[in-house]
């Protein structure tokens, strides 16, 4: 496979700068906190006292005065009590069961958040408090006990050959555990929203959310109104990394609840301390593996338990498993692969969506086992993954063929040859005594997959639609109609790129407006990595059919019937050489015809095979590599330690932007060094510790490595333009990277992220390297 | 009870009335509708509130409005288009690729102009000591690094200190 030339494209491939980047620098872009509604009040949410417990009874404190405020409990819900998603277990206001410390008991609202605050504190609860099950560490003890002691969740297993008879084969056999904490997304925007319940009995939800489309419906049940009564509208989207996927339904549930009870706008943005206490955070895992090798290096068989506490209700724990069990034996050569996937209630809030979604934890795990095999095999971790890297044509654990597209090995390569991998290797301090400073080098390589995961993209069918329309200067203007929304990563900006590039046009005459389920058809959620991809290339196709439209239009119109191309801004007539600005043949179309809608749904392409039941097939149509190699100093006076280079290359397919495409490599990255080294949630009285920006610490800007990042481009060619998606990758692989290049310094290796001096300190004692 | 104060916000003499120990952040919010100064964390750590009183960044979510000087100069996000410097800064901004979801950016950008107002310096490292008080959880802050060097170097002559 040949790496395509970016040739082809005009406007594809320009590193433009953001359409909304004026907007954002100079205050103006408008988050949900910001638009004013009149005559609005303000929600806040009775929450429980206990982490588990049954509710015997909630009442009013009658000294408090009650008369500017509403409330709403269980009895006023229109429709049923419930949280449409996965497993449908989870109420949106609990009645009997409390299964997590806060679940909300009751909602009030006032025309001040300060009333509302204050009314929401005057409840009397009476509960029955039960034993509560909080930690991964107590869910991992219950489980090697006895699994049917547990709430299991969801579970799935992969099965391919023989794993259990080839394990008795191997050379040698490695068993090891892995775990992994909680990660707050800590988007900076905190939660909010606002419904506004109109005059026709439409409930207008107005916010910041991934996923509009995920709301309407889910709110049409409990509010018991038919779907074309919910309007929601996305706001501009202070950044989100998954933790505005599923969450924004229950805050909208929260405020179109109270809105219907008052009748009034309602506004709820959640402070800082509510928003980390009160919603999701990534999945704590535990991952136990026993894989076999040969001496000389080869998989003989992976056996894996990959284990993710999901907190109190299924909602999306299912499918953040199943993109776990993908990755967690991804990337290399292995017949014989046994998986098992579970995830088990704890009582937390529900954990969920978090950029990469369930494959971080895998590929921690599993990436730091492959430097473990390695050295049992007496082989360097570059060439281990070099011998045992899938190329182009290999298989993957569900039996997918690696058709084309597969930027393995080349990124391995590269990487490796970029950062000289091999000579600094052999520099490494491995716990040297005698040193002030140990240093090391460690490696990660990765496959993650684009878009949904198995089934997800058939049953999806994405819609979307462009628009020629008529501006308010009396311009025409092309307007991208998806429900895929902005939220930082540049969805407002490479759309009209492609849309653009297909129509033969420049991005000045294509514009995003914020998606409104009014007037965008469904185009699936804004997650998986699959915009640039999936919804992408439906744009692309749509922009292709609006073309040949318009060409024809004008050939009849205005040129004689001869054969018209638009290209560059001109519609250019084949024989004698006519032209006419994009512009002038778009307005005689429109002053014709009128508005022009487009619509396009995506297609697999045939060959993409998925099994749900039994996961086998294609468990995503093209896969993102990834490979990174982190440097680290340690002072082995302190046990301190930092990340002193970052040296990676990505294969992200077709590049639609690469300032964008960058920006998501370099924040992803340094998100990801937050995850391995310095994001901690522990949970002491049934509650997560560092509940404030002051005790959850997430990286700052003197806090990053120098980083040395790069692409190399095998487009996905089955849907043009072939990118395959950039949001996550860049999330996959540093902590293990990291935690190689550790003991590479040290001698030690850590198992449990997030990596920190005291667990180094820890470990170096037991192993008796620390002599000082 | 409420207090009287002269300002001049981003080069306009506004007068308010408002309570002493009313948030400065919420007096440009809600008082004043400058809606571009946001609200991260309410608590002194994100810096997205940040705004430049008499030459001094300061949070504006950690300070009451009695605190803030009778007569002194303030500057906000929307200020600074009403700047040389803050127009270099801005298309700096945009040309780097420094924003994502911008939600820090308001702060952010005050920051680096308050910075270079008082030392157009390129030097990465004094660029990221001063902003280390500015969290962006989206860019990973290399570009933003990136576009203040840039700013820096077409620093306008009449700006500087
Ligand atoms: S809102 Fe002021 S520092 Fe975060
Ligand atoms: S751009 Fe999103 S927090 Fe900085």
């Amino acid at each position: 496979m040949t790496v395509q030339e970016r040739g082809a494209y005009r406007v594809i491939g320009q590193g433009i700068p953001r359409l909304d980047a004026a907007d954002k620098v100079s205050g103006k872009a408008e988050y949900a906190d910001d638009f004013h509604v009149p005559d609005t009040w303000y929600g806040a949410v009775v929450r429980a006292p206990v982490a588990c417990g049954k509710l015997k009874s909630l009442s009013r404190d009658p000294a408090f005065d009650w008369s500017q405020v509403a409330v709403v409990t269980p009895e006023d819900i229109p429709g049923n009590n419930i949280v449409d998603m996965m497993g449908r277990d989870m109420p949106f206001i609990a009645h009997d069961e409390i299964q997590y410390l806060g679940e909300p008991l009751a909602l009030v609202a006032a025309p001040s958040l300060h009333v509302a605050k204050q009314a929401a504190a005057h409840f009397k609860v009476d509960v029955e408090e039960r034993p509560a099950l909080l930690t991964l560490q107590e869910m991992v003890a219950v489980y090697k006990e006895d699994p049917a002691k547990l709430h299991k969740l969801s579970g799935q297993t992969i099965r391919k050959g023989d794993a259990a008879s080839a394990l008795k084969d191997a050379d040698i056999v490695l068993e090891r555990e892995y775990t992994a904490g909680h990660q707050e997304q800590l988007y900076i925007e905190p939660q909010g929203m606002v419904a506004i319940p109109e005059r026709d009995g439409t409930m207008f939800i107005h916010g910041s959310m991934q996923c509009p489309y995920y709301i309407n419906p889910e709110l049409c049940e409990t509010l018991d109104i038919p779907p074309e009564k919910l309007r929601v509208k996305q706001s501009a989207v202070g950044g989100a990394f998954g933790g505005k996927e599923e969450f924004p339904t229950l805050i909208a549930g929260y405020c179109a609840l109270l809105a219907l009870k008052t009748k009034r706008p309602i506004k709820m943005i959640y402070d800082r301390n509510q928003d980390i206490l009160y919603s999701t955070k990534r999945h704590p895992s535990w991952s136990h593996y026993r894989v076999g090798v040969m001496k000389d290096g080869t998989i003989r068989a992976i056996e894996c338990d990959f284990v993710l506490d999901g907190g109190a209700y299924t909602t999306l724990s299912p499918v953040v498993m199943y993109r776990g069990i993908l990755h967690a034996a991804m990337g290399y050569r292995c017949e014989n692969v046994s998986i098992d996937g579970h995830v088990y209630r704890t009582n937390t809030f529900p954990n969920g969506a978090f950029r990469g979604f369930g494959a971080p934890q895998a590929l921690w795990a599993w990436e730091s086992l492959i430097d473990e095999l390695a050295a049992a095999c007496g082989m360097t971790p570059d060439a281990f993954r070099l011998k045992n890297c899938l190329h182009e044509g290999d298989v993957t654990p569900t039996g997918g063929l690696l058709r084309d597209s597969v930027g393995s090995p080349e990124v391995l390569e590269k990487t490796l040859e970029r950062c000289q991998f091999a000579e600094k290797w052999q520099q490494c301090s491995r716990g040297k005594s005698g040193e002030r400073l140990w240093y090391g080098i460690g490696l990660s390589f990765f496959a993650h997959g684009s878009g949904f995961t198995g089934d997800g993209e058939a049953r999806m069918k994405s819609k979307v639609a462009l628009d020629l329309e008529t501006r308010a200067d009396g311009t025409p203007i092309v307007n991208v109609r998806v429900s895929s929304t902005e939220m930082g990563q540049g969805t407002g900006t490479i759309l009209p790129q492609v849309a653009a590039d297909a129509l033969g046009i420049d991005v000045t005459h294509v514009d995003y407006p914020m998606p409104d389920t009014f007037k965008v058809p469904d185009s699936g959620p804004t997650v998986a990595s699959r915009t640039a991809m999936v919804v992408g290339s439906t744009i692309y196709s749509a922009g292709q059919k609006m073309k040949a439209d318009l060409e024809s239009f004008v050939s009849e119109t205005l040129f004689d019937g001869q054969p018209t191309e638009l290209v560059e801004n001109q519609f250019r007539a084949e024989y004698d050489n006519r032209s006419i600005p994009f512009v002038e043949g778009a307005a005689a179309y429109l002053a014709s015809h009128g508005p022009f809608r487009v619509y396009d749904q995506f297609k697999l392409p045939d060959y993409v095979k998925w099994d749900q039941e039994n996961f086998v097939g294609d468990a995503y149509p093209a896969y993102a590599w990834g490979c990174n190699v982190a440097e680290v100093e340690v002072d082995t006076l302190t046990c301190e330690f930092r990340v002193t280079k970052v040296t990676a290359f990505f294969d992200i397919g077709r590049i639609l932007n690469p300032v964008l495409a960058m920006g998501q490599v370099q924040g992803g990255l340094i998100q990801a060094l937050g995850y391995a080294m310095m994001e901690k949630l522990a949970i002491k009285a049934g509650k997560y510790d560092a509940d404030r920006m002051q005790t959850y610490v997430i990286p700052t800007s003197v806090d990053g490595p120098e980083m040395d990042l790069h692409f190399v481009e095998y487009p996905w060619d089955h849907c043009q333009p072939g990118a395959k998606g950039v949001g996550e990758a860049p999330m996959d692989g540093l902590a293990p990277a990291i935690a190689n290049a550790l003991e590479a310094a040290s001698g030690v290796r850590l198992r449990d992220l997030p990596l920190t001096p005291e667990r180094l300190f820890e470990e170096l004692s037991r192993s008796q390297r620390l002599t000082a | 009870m409420k207090i009287k104060r002269t300002w001049i916000i981003n080069g306009e003499k506004l007068e308010a009335e408002v309570p002493p120990m009313r948030r400065f952040l919420d007096v440009l919010r809600e008082d004043l509708q400058l809606k571009g100064t946001k609200e991260g964390c309410g608590e002194g750590e994100c810096g997205a509130c940040t705004v430049i009183v008499n030459g001094e960044t300061v949070l504006s979510c950690l300070l009451a409005a009695g605190q803030v000087p009778d007569g002194a100069t303030v500057t906000t996000v929307e200020g600074l288009e009403k700047t040389l410097g803050g127009k270099v800064l801005q298309a700096a901004y945009i040309e780097k690729g420094a924003a994502q979801c911008g939600f820090c950016i308001p702060g952010m950008i005050v920051s680096s102009y308050a910075l270079l107002s008082r030392n157009p310096t390129t030097d990465a490292a004094q660029i990221r000591e001063a902003h280390a008080g500015n969290i962006c959880r989206c860019t990973g802050y290399d570009k933003i690094v990136e576009a203040i060097q840039s700013a820096a170097e077409q620093w306008p002559v009449e700006a500087k200190g």
